[in-house]
């Protein structure tokens, strides 16, 4: 695209006859993006509505014809029984999960920062080509080590003495060792500040790790929020890592626990499974509504040029 | 000779803050990278040693028609998903772009369904498409739809059906667009304005050059992610009816993880591989035909 | 006063993240953890199975007696622990090297397990404590053997035959009598179940069909072994050759093909929508809108369950055959209880086993499931008062010379999938039972040998 830079009093000029014709183009605009947006906000919380009418009605009230929206009597209990529902270990697997996000998004955060930094704020041969090498990482298919992984956990297992298949260690132990997609986003991030901080630092005498830990970390909070937060949910929502990872069924993280519950159930007692399902999604919602700014600052920034 | 001392010295600094990534790169993605590779050419089931056999692997892949199956599948959904996800998505960060009131609202209730975790979400549509009792053939009946179809159980509908339910976790991408949409400097509508273009031509020649990089990064992220579609198929459908919703990673999975044939598994994994990579390629050197880096 | 609001929302946001904190921390610290109801100075012994509801309480029932008695003499402790996709958890447990020490997998897992080398071989076990093949019914014997070593030894048994709806036989008597048959019985042919079931049909003037007579997609769950009862059989074990070509399994894809076409394809699909699950009121039996379907012993407890109006309406009859001398064939199938290799209480898990294979737990359990025993002898009792009250139809099929097991496959679940794949693709009629047949023929085929020089090769590399 070309730009033809027209000389400012014409611009200025026309842009006030714009504005003029802006404001009836304008109105006719809004009333139209008022009204898709409001059918595209009833499209995607509709499904929200149903899950939660669902989730508390009574087992003949799901299959009856034609269904109703609103639940009569509401089922309250229903939520109780998901917990008490054949041994259905929600609280197990809850717990199960939590201790992989403690695990898993210090690791993250932690690793991801110090690697971070030293793509960011220091000078060295070859780190261009090795953040090159990184980024090629976050390509890389699940599917291609998986297997391997997989072999390579079990490998360790036999000739180290230290269990890592049946147990939760090959879900949070990687975290610790940095992950791509986020130490991209704090690289970023340590860019934008100032290296006279830094440089006043050394000429100080302060070791690098000491202006790392003392003075850029604590500048990039708001950053390491994010990290965390992408963090937490990556580890909440991942299903493909556990499924291949977790076999003891008393080691199920809260979405694969849902996945077994929903096949044992044989896909009928729908009223439980949504109330299942809208447990497992309340964290996540909760979550976003604490961290609203965060979460919506973190996702635009990681469009933003690569 | 100091400068050859200090530069060393930089080199191991740099190591010393990359060296978790270092390590972790080499354990776990260049090692299993070269044993997936060395799986490739083996029989190996993991209860017994690997046994070296070739290229028989990849001989019996090009002759398995279930690869050939799950490879069309998945190259339909992503030709089918990608595309309109995207400009689904920038459909709706430029309603949201508008300048209207209530946008935190309509933007927070856009954004939502990302954050339902896949298997949730696959539940929830799986309940959502039931061919008697779920909302949406309800719906359809109610507006006067006699034979509304089968979804998840009707071949030519699984598919489609999927597709449908991928527009609803589209809230991340909108985000995206949205950052990048309102990035873009006002100068460029107003000149654009001057020379008496219509709205479809400032998006044209103004809104979508200016946001290509993110549509590239979207598109990469994309094609990454669709190929690799895993959860919610194998929740919804375990690839049924009659392997019309059967994704390359589920038969690889299957493979893996059902037959124990991990020596077949890699190397349908090194297949995957390979095919992002040339897609990735691909679409990196059509950017230069399209994507405009703004010199900020 | 958009201060004031402001501030109520933030103080709200403080509040739910304090609770969302609050309850994290409660969840980590006091949470319940894996393996906590153990007794100490206990041998535990995991025991994955694959049920819920009533038949995992029964099994409880069984582990219980197991703990009370045995298991507190020899300080064994069974812990029961339910998951979904049993077989392929307990195969990538082993493969693992994390597996539990009894696994409850299906007959069908035995060939596919056992060539894989992961299963423990338990004729030792079983020799050292008297279980040997005369206390069983053939089949079940045959079915925990693979390539000459005992895998698994039976839990729960049953066997299939004919359930026929006697009110809608007597609802449709004048339309049977003039077809010559006879409402007061089930179908004694192949021949006679299409005559019955055509009489029987009620479709509407457009097509669609209101009740079927039968209909073999419902349940389908056997659909794979339909050419047993026309004399055929898809796999020669003598020759370890698949036979999908034999004529036998030709005429029952012929014969399950016949149904989709006479009924109309669409008319099916849109039938088999409206079918609900085996454990639901809208089961198609039930609901009823079939008239006859093949099933197991287990099921007259679902029908009994869920519709006890239909108790005395039903009646249990041996599945008829293409040739009427082919009398008494049924499958049979079972649930194997198996020690993983690699468990750490190879011992203690037979334990268990072993009592679960008693006389008097078996028929316990076999009452509580509603399904037959596997055992050769069956006490009087068991008979009389078991919930099944069509029991000795299903425990005599059993017995019978034509009682066929699983084919002893080791690559079982591609050949399920398969042809469930192309039975699928039968139903759309987008292939016929010829070429369909020749290639899933020609694709196991190649499968299986393959699999062989595969094992054939590792034997060679470890001499």
């Amino acid at each position: 695209m070309s730009s033809n830079t027209p000389n400012h009093a014409s611009t200025l000029q026309a842009a006030s006859g714009a504005v003029r014709r802006g404001n009836r183009k304008g109105r006719g605009g809004r009333l139209f993006a008022h009204t898709m947006l409001v059918a595209i906000g009833i499209a995607a919380l509709l499904p929200f509505v149903w899950m939660l009418s669902t989730s508390l009605k009574t087992l003949q009230a799901t299959t009856a014809y034609p269904p109703t929206f609103w639940p009569s009597p509401i089922q309250w209990h229903n939520y109780a029984d998901v917990f008490r529902q054949e041994k259905a270990n929600f609280l197990l697997w809850t717990r199960n999960t939590l201790v992989i996000e403690v695990l898993g998004v210090t690791g993250t955060t932690l690793s991801s920062a110090i690697v971070a930094y030293g793509f960011a704020r220091l000078r060295f041969r070859g780190r261009n080509a090795l953040f090159v090498l990184m980024l090629s990482t976050m390509m890389l298919p699940f599917p291609v080590t998986m297997v391997s992984l997989f072999s390579l956990f079990r490998w360790l297992g036999d000739h180290t003495g230290i269990a890592w298949l049946g147990t939760f260690k090959p879900l949070w132990v990687p975290a610790w060792f940095g992950s791509a997609f986020n130490i991209f986003l704090l690289r970023q991030f340590f860019m934008t500040i100032p290296t006279e901080l830094s440089e006043s630092a050394r000429i100080d005498g302060c070791s690098e790790f000491g202006i790392f830990w003392r003075i850029i970390l604590p500048l990039a909070r708001p950053a390491l929020a994010v990290v965390a937060l992408f963090a937490f949910l990556a580890i909440w929502n991942d299903f493909l890592g556990p499924l291949v990872y977790l076999q003891r069924p008393e080691q199920f993280t809260l979405v694969l626990g849902l996945q077994n519950f929903q096949s044992k159930a044989g896909g009928t007692s729908w009223h439980l499974l949504m109330a299942a399902s809208v447990l497992v999604i309340l964290p996540a919602i909760m979550l976003f509504f604490v961290a609203q700014k965060t979460f919506i600052e973190g996702i635009a920034t990681t469009g933003i040029k690569q | 000779m100091a400068r050859w001392h200090s530069e060393t010295r930089a080199v191991l600094r740099g190591l010393a803050f990359l060296s978790p990534w270092l390590v972790g790169f080499f354990a776990f993605t260049l090692v299993p990278i070269a044993l997936s590779l060395y799986y490739s050419f083996c029989d190996y089931s993991l209860l017994q040693p690997p046994l070296y056999k070739g290229l028989t692997n990849y001989h019996l892949l090009v002759h398995d028609n279930v690869f050939w199956k799950v490879l069309r599948n998945t190259a339909i959904y992503a030709l089918m998903a990608l595309p309109l996800g995207m400009l689904a998505a920038l459909g709706v960060a430029m309603l949201l772009n508008v300048k209207i009131r209530g946008l935190a609202f309509y933007r927070t209730v856009i954004f939502l369904p990302s954050l339902v975790p896949t298997a949730a979400s696959a539940m929830l549509w799986l309940w959502l498409f039931n061919a008697k009792l779920g909302l949406i053939n309800v719906g359809l009946r109610a507006i006067g739809v006699t034979n509304p179809p089968g979804w998840l159980t009707d071949v030519r509908w699984s598919m489609p059906a999927l597709v449908l339910m991928s527009f609803w976790g589209i809230g991340n991408t909108v985000i995206i667009y949205l950052a990048g949409l309102q990035d873009v400097p006002r100068e460029l509508y107003e000149a654009a304005s001057i020379d008496g273009a219509s709205t479809v031509r400032k998006i044209w020649h103004v809104t979508l050059p200016s946001i290509s990089p993110v549509i590239f990064f979207n598109l990469i992220m994309g094609i990454i992610g669709t190929l690799q579609v895993f959860a919610t198929p194998y929740i919804m459908t375990g690839g049924g009816p009659a392997r019309s919703t059967y994704f390359y990673t589920m038969y690889l999975y299957d493979n893996a993880f059902s037959y124990l044939k991990m020596g077949y598994a890699s190397a349908m994994a090194w297949v995957q591989l390979l095919i992002v990579l040339v897609l990735t390629a691909l679409a990196a050197w059509s950017s230069k035909k399209w994507v405009h880096y703004s010199g900020n | 006063m958009a201060s004031f609001s402001a501030r109520a929302f933030s103080g709200l946001k403080h509040v739910v993240s304090a609770a969302l904190i609050a309850s994290g921390a409660a969840v980590l610290v006091f949470g319940p953890r894996a393996g906590e109801e153990a007794p100490k100075n206990c041998v535990v012994v995991d025991y994955w199975e694959k049920w819920t509801g009533e038949e995992e309480a029964a099994m409880r029932q069984i582990v219980d007696d197991f703990n009370s008695t045995v298991g507190r003499d020899k300080h064994i402790f069974v812990r029961y622990l339910s998951t979904s996709s049993i077989e392929q958890k307990t195969l990538v447990a082993a493969a693992a090297g994390v597996p539990p020490d009894v696994a409850g997998l299906y007959n069908q897992d035995i060939p596919q397990f056992g060539a894989m080398n992961s299963l423990e071989p338990l004729e030792d076990m079983a020799a050292e404590r008297g279980i040997t093949a005369d206390k069983y019914k053939k089949v079940f014997w045959d079915e925990g053997h693979y390539d000459g070593h005992l895998y698994g030894l039976v839990s729960t048994a049953y066997d299939l035959a004919l359930y026929y709806n006697k009110t809608i036989f007597s609802e449709g008597a004048s339309a049977l009598r003039t077809r010559g048959l006879d409402p007061e019985r089930a179908p004694g042919t192949i021949a006679e179940l299409d005559e019955y079931a055509q009489a029987l049909d009620r479709i509407d003037p457009s097509g669609r069909i209101i009740l079927a007579g039968y209909i073999p997609a419902e349940p389908g769950w056997y659909i794979n072994y339909t050419c047993i009862w026309f004399g055929g059989s898809w796999w020669n074990d003598r020759e370890h050759k698949f036979t999908f070509t034999d004529p036998g399994v030709l005429r029952a894809y012929h014969w399950i093909n016949g149904y989709s076409k006479r009924l109309g394809p669409e008319a099916v699909a849109e039938f088999r929508s409206g079918f609900g699950a085996i454990d639901t009121p809208t089961n198609p039996f039930l609901a009823p809108t079939v008239a006859m379907v093949q099933h197991g012993t287990f099921f007259a407890r679902f029908i009994h369950h869920l519709k006890p109006s239909m108790d005395g309406q039903w009646a249990a009859a041996p599945f008829p055959s293409y040739d009427p001398k082919l009398r008494d064939v049924t499958y049979c199938n079972c649930d194997m209880l198996v020690i993983p290799r690699g468990s750490k209480h190879r011992q203690e898990a037979f334990e268990f086993i072993a009592f679960v294979n008693r006389q008097d737990e078996m028929e316990k359990l076999a009452n509580l499931h509603c399904k037959i025993s596997p055992l050769a002898k069956v006490s009087e009792g068991f008979l009389d008062h078991h919930n099944n009250p069509y029991i000795r139809v299903f425990d005599t099929l059993a017995a019978s010379p034509n009682a066929h097991p699983t084919e002893p496959v080791p690559i079982l679940p591609e050949v399920n999938d398969e042809l469930n794949d192309f039975t699928d693709r039968l139903a759309l009629q987008q292939v016929t039972p010829e070429k369909g047949l020749q290639d899933v023929q020609q694709r196991l085929q190649q499968k299986y040998d393959q699999f062989i020089e595969d094992q054939h090769q590792r034997k060679m590399m470890e001499r």
